[in-house]
């Protein structure tokens, strides 16, 4: 089953990308500005990462994670952490299928750092948190409200084809908590390998 | 009962968001100019038979302190702004071939130092706020870019003499986060240099005189000599001490 979702995320990340024209290295090298905004796609599959001994549920599913974001600064430093601060926000959806079949979604503010040393293999890392819903909740014994928080963080790989289009993959570590507002909070920690797109304009 | 609250507070909602998309895409531009750059040129009405041509020799642009690439755009900018104050017969760009020598011509020299400071760290913590607060505190946040430029234009006319022109100019960009374009930027960038060439302008149309065709004869500098010098003078002689071979 997870092996057939990874395989659906690939062909259509592939499908999707398919009509951007390649260009390489020395053309069109990516260059975005103050106010350069980029929307993406990005989908991976989560998977349970029980850390503490209290942790039962094994949850695992598909998420898609539709996002806007807005270069901030030109690039900072000249070494080989040179790189551009993003701001923007990110849409989380989660299909949990397992411990049962339920959803989750949820809004979250992000912020990413880019470095830009590298030409045009861009590695980053990014911050996001934000309020998270999900029926999951009640219905398993680590959280018993619908309503919790997502907090992420990550890494991950941008190549650009263009100057405007990049193909992404990465991993985050994500935890859903509800932070304390109700009584059973152990909270739910996940793993998420991920590969998108993104358009720069 | 219940869907009149519901109303309420979708109507309270969209009033929130259009407030903060407006409000959070304001934007403006503070312009500190030198004093005399408000001012236009004024366009000079000279014989023709009084005025020579200028050639741009060369164009250094540097950016905080790096060297950069020749802006084709600054040239295009500086030649247009001559060509309003009508001092000159022709203008030539860095690309264009100097008129043959024993002619009367003037040559141009830009030195273009850009100063940019994008608030970086002040940046990074504001973005923080802004998402912890999940955008509401955009209106309230305004974000800043520094732009400054220095011009240095060097006028050598066709006798050797040299005028020199200096102008600065300085603005800052405060936006919220929803105005930021690349546009923005240009704008500011567009305004600032502007008022540099207005302010160079304004300095050499004081000098109109020294430039017209009849302010100095023509030397002969068709004969160049070039002395080189040789460097061994200044190395020093390594004492060699040899011994005997036993």
């Amino acid at each position: 089953m997870q092996s057939r979702t990874l395989a659906v995320i690939l062909l259509a990340t592939i499908t999707l990308c398919a009509p951007i024209p390649i260009s390489y290295a020395g053309e069109n090298v990516p260059r975005p500005t103050i106010g350069t905004q980029e929307i993406g796609l990005s989908a991976g599959y989560l998977l349970s990462d029980c850390l503490k001994a209290r942790c039962k549920t094994e949850q695992s599913g598909v998420a898609f994670m539709p996002s806007w974001m807005m270069t901030m600064t030109d690039p900072i430093g000249d070494s080989w952490y040179q790189g551009q601060l993003s701001l923007g926000a990110e849409a989380v959806y989660i299909q949990f299928q397992e411990p049962h079949l339920t959803h989750g979604i949820g809004f979250t503010p992000k912020i990413k750092y880019t470095f830009v040393a590298p030409d045009r293999i861009r590695p980053y890392v990014e911050f996001a948190g934000g309020p998270f819903w999900t029926d999951l909740g009640g219905k398993i014994p680590e959280q018993h409200g619908q309503f919790n928080f997502i907090l992420t963080s990550g890494l991950g790989i941008s190549y650009f084809l263009t100057d405007q289009a990049a193909l992404n993959v990465g991993y985050r570590f994500q935890h859903i908590s509800n932070a304390g507002t109700r009584h059973t909070n152990v909270g739910l920690n996940s793993s998420l390998p991920f590969a998108g797109f993104s358009f720069y304009f | 009962m219940h869907g009149t609250l519901s109303l309420r507070w979708a109507i309270f909602g969209c009033c929130g968001l259009l407030l903060t998309l407006t409000t959070g895409c304001a934007r403006w531009i503070e312009l500190k100019a030198a004093p005399d750059s408000s001012r236009e040129p004024n366009v000079q009405a000279i014989a023709r038979s009084e005025q020579v041509p200028l050639v741009m020799e060369s164009i250094s642009n540097t950016r905080n302190g790096s060297p950069q690439n020749l802006s084709l755009e600054t040239e295009q900018r500086l030649l247009g702004t001559l060509r309003k104050v009508g001092l000159f017969s022709h203008l030539g760009g860095t690309d264009s071939t100097e008129p043959p020598a024993g002619g009367k011509f003037i040559r141009a020299r830009l030195l273009f130092d850009e100063d940019i400071d994008q608030h970086a760290g002040d940046k990074a913590w504001k973005s923080i706020v802004i998402g912890a607060s999940m955008f509401i505190l955009t209106p309230f946040i305004p974000l800043d870019y520094d732009y400054a430029a220095h011009m240095t234009l060097e006028l050598e006319r066709w006798d050797g003499q040299v005028k020199r022109y200096e102008s600065q100019s300085a603005g800052t960009s405060h936006y919220q986060l929803f105005s930021a374009t690349p546009l923005m930027f240009d704008e500011l960038k567009g305004h600032v240099t502007e008022s540099c060439l207005t302010a160079l302008m304004q300095q050499m149309v004081h000098d109109t005189t020294f430039y017209f065709a009849s302010s100095a004869p023509v030397l002969d500098r068709s004969i160049h000599s070039v002395s080189v010098k040789s460097n061994r003078s200044k190395l020093t002689p390594v004492p060699i001490s040899t011994s005997p071979g036993k």
